[in-house]
């Protein structure tokens, strides 16, 4: 078999959640570049209509449906209309979350409804939406489901409670999915990324934002540098490949080392709380 | 399984142990994506039948039979390839014997063996080829190991440890070589079926996906580590076990 051709998504249809911005943006992109056709959803409309453009721009179809993932009825609507417009799904890509929350606030500041939202946002969205596709899956006998957890799914940092917890959940939600689903043909795993800087495909809001952190992150890193969104990008594209068919059930870091040490100072590890350095 | 940006076009891959299950596989797989590879390994049909794979490929294949636990002759299987092909880009550690026994009846002389085939082999060869590849200040080394590099099982102990510090190493020079270049990352496996073993039907069905895997099915996460696409993927270990360890 010629090489080129395996692991390529010709004709695929691959929707990504938070696909507007950032890592999902560009996981749209490479995918396209492989052949796939793309739907991309999250709430803001201008974001998604920009990765939609740049997706046309390589040759492949776009779809943009606003939804917002804590929402069961709009999760269901866009599953619907990708069937519609789309004909057929093959990869869902659980990628939107909040990444930059507001200002942290101390433990006690915390109210019920802040819990709610982060852990809505970041885990329960990604149970939804895989609730949702894996019906359909099911019935169709196959289908990739891609989870987006975090380096900070799997450790501690100070003060940042809904974050860590969802990011944690959503690690093993990704197990649980993996074997209920294995029966159906369904492969359901998890892409763990580190810091990654997405500042170039932010708006500029945003970007203001992270200027202030993107300095001081690549300090946490053994490699010395934050990752790019291709990282990122090209896991996805291993994930959703035909490559990873015997694969289920798992966790694939991208995070420059990060998770791998962490028992002393390396001297690329200051001991402070990146929250601390949070606008 | 390899798409464009996975291609490890003229790089050179050095396929190290003798395993009845991952040594072909992986150095197919690293050839087919347009690798040419070395295979250092004791010298059985299987060596044989693994460069017989590759050439029929129409690659580049070098087999050099190497006693693999003898530190003296993998520098000796390192130099060659450097001699031949100029430099070392990936190293695929594949040693892999199998050994299960009750804790007490273990002899001293089958702990060393087992510990010699699946982790000082790896040891010799990181050394060996690390050394080259930081020369170069570029560098994929990854590590095969099993499930129970991280789980534990009843009469494994060897087995265990083994691999297990298979994949301590793994992490260590992960870090140490994290800003050299070199990535260094481990491919977890689960239940793989082997030529002359038959299918245990109980443990079929207690695999997630229910089926055991065929080793080719290793051969792509090997590539994609091997690529230059993962240089922000060090010190991992990562599983094709068909849902295995997802299990409580
Ligand atoms: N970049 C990193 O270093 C890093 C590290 C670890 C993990 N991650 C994870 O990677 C994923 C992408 O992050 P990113 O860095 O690319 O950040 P990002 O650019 O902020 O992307 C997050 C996306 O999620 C969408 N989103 C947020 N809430 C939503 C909701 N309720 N419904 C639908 N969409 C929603 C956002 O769009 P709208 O606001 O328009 O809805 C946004 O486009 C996240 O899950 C994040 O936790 C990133």
């Amino acid at each position: 078999m010629p090489v080129e051709k395996k692991g390529s998504l010709e004709g695929q249809v691959i929707i990504i959640t938070g696909g507007g911005t950032g890592l999902g943006s560009a996981m749209a992109f490479r995918l396209a570049e492989e052949g796939a056709d793309i739907v991309v959803a999250a709430r803001r409309l201008a974001p998604l209509e920009e990765t939609a453009a740049g997706v046309r721009k390589r040759g492949r179809k776009a779809l943009v449906v606003p939804t917002d993932v804590t929402d069961t009825g709009q999760v269901n609507r866009l599953i619907e209309k990708t069937l519609g417009e789309m004909g057929k799904i093959d990869v869902f890509i659980n990628n939107a979350g909040i990444v930059r929350g507001d200002r942290p606030k101390t433990l006690w500041d915390i109210t019920d409804q802040d819990w709610r939202v982060g852990i809505d946002v970041n885990l329960s969205g990604a149970f939804y939406c895989s609730r949702a596709v894996s019906k359909y899956f099911a019935e169709r006998k196959s289908g990739k489901i891609i989870l987006v957890a975090s380096g900070e799914g799997f450790r501690g940092q100070r003060n940042s409670f809904m974050y860590n917890t969802a990011k944690a959940g959503v690690v093993n939600l990704t197990r649980v999915m993996a074997l209920t689903l294995a029966e159906f043909n369904i492969r359901v795993n998890c892409i763990v990324p580190g810091f990654v800087d997405t500042y170039d495909l932010q708006p500029e809001a945003t970007q203001k934002l992270m200027a202030s952190t993107r300095a001081t992150w690549r300090l946490f890193l053994p490699v010395g540098h934050m990752g790019k969104p291709d990282d990122i990008a090209y896991l996805a594209l291993f994930l959703c490949s035909d490559a990873s068919d015997y694969i289920t059930g798992g966790y694939f870091v991208s995070d420059g080392g990060g998770l791998t040490g962490g028992f002393a100072t390396t001297g690329y590890a200051p001991v402070v709380s990146l929250m601390e350095g949070l606008p | 399984m390899t798409a464009k940006a996975f291609l490890v076009k003229d790089k050179i891959a050095l396929i190290a142990g003798d395993s009845k299950l991952w040594t072909k596989p992986a150095a197919v797989a690293l050839v087919e994506a347009g690798a040419d590879v070395a295979i250092a390994a004791k010298d059985t049909p299987r060596l044989a039948e693994a460069t017989e794979a590759v050439r029929k490929t129409g690659r580049k294949v070098l087999a050099i039979p190497t006693d693999v636990t003898k530190a003296a002759q993998v520098k000796t299987a390192v130099r060659r390839v450097v001699a031949e092909y100029g430099r070392i880009d990936i190293l695929v550690n594949a040693g892999d014997v199998h050994f299960f026994q009750p804790f007490l009846k273990i002899r001293n002389a089958e702990w060393n063996k087992v510990m010699d085939y699946n982790f000082n082999s790896a040891l010799s060869f990181c050394r060996a080829a690390g050394k080259q590849m930081l020369k170069q200040k570029k560098g994929r080394i990854i590590n095969i190991v099993s499930g129970l590099s991280e789980r534990g099982m009843v009469n494994g102990a060897t087995y265990c440890v083994a691999m297990g510090s298979v994949l301590q190493l793994t992490r260590v020079l992960a870090l140490e070589w994290a800003m050299k270049g070199i990535t260094v990352n481990a491919v977890g496996t689960g239940w793989f079926a082997e030529a002359d073993r038959p299918i245990d039907e109980a443990v079929a069905r207690y695999i997630p996906v229910k089926r055991y895997g065929e080793p080719d099915e290793i051969g792509s996460l090997v590539v994609y580590l091997a690529s230059d696409v993962t240089e922000f993927t060090t010190g991992q270990l990562m599983f094709v076990d068909g849902g295995v360890m997802a299990h409580a």
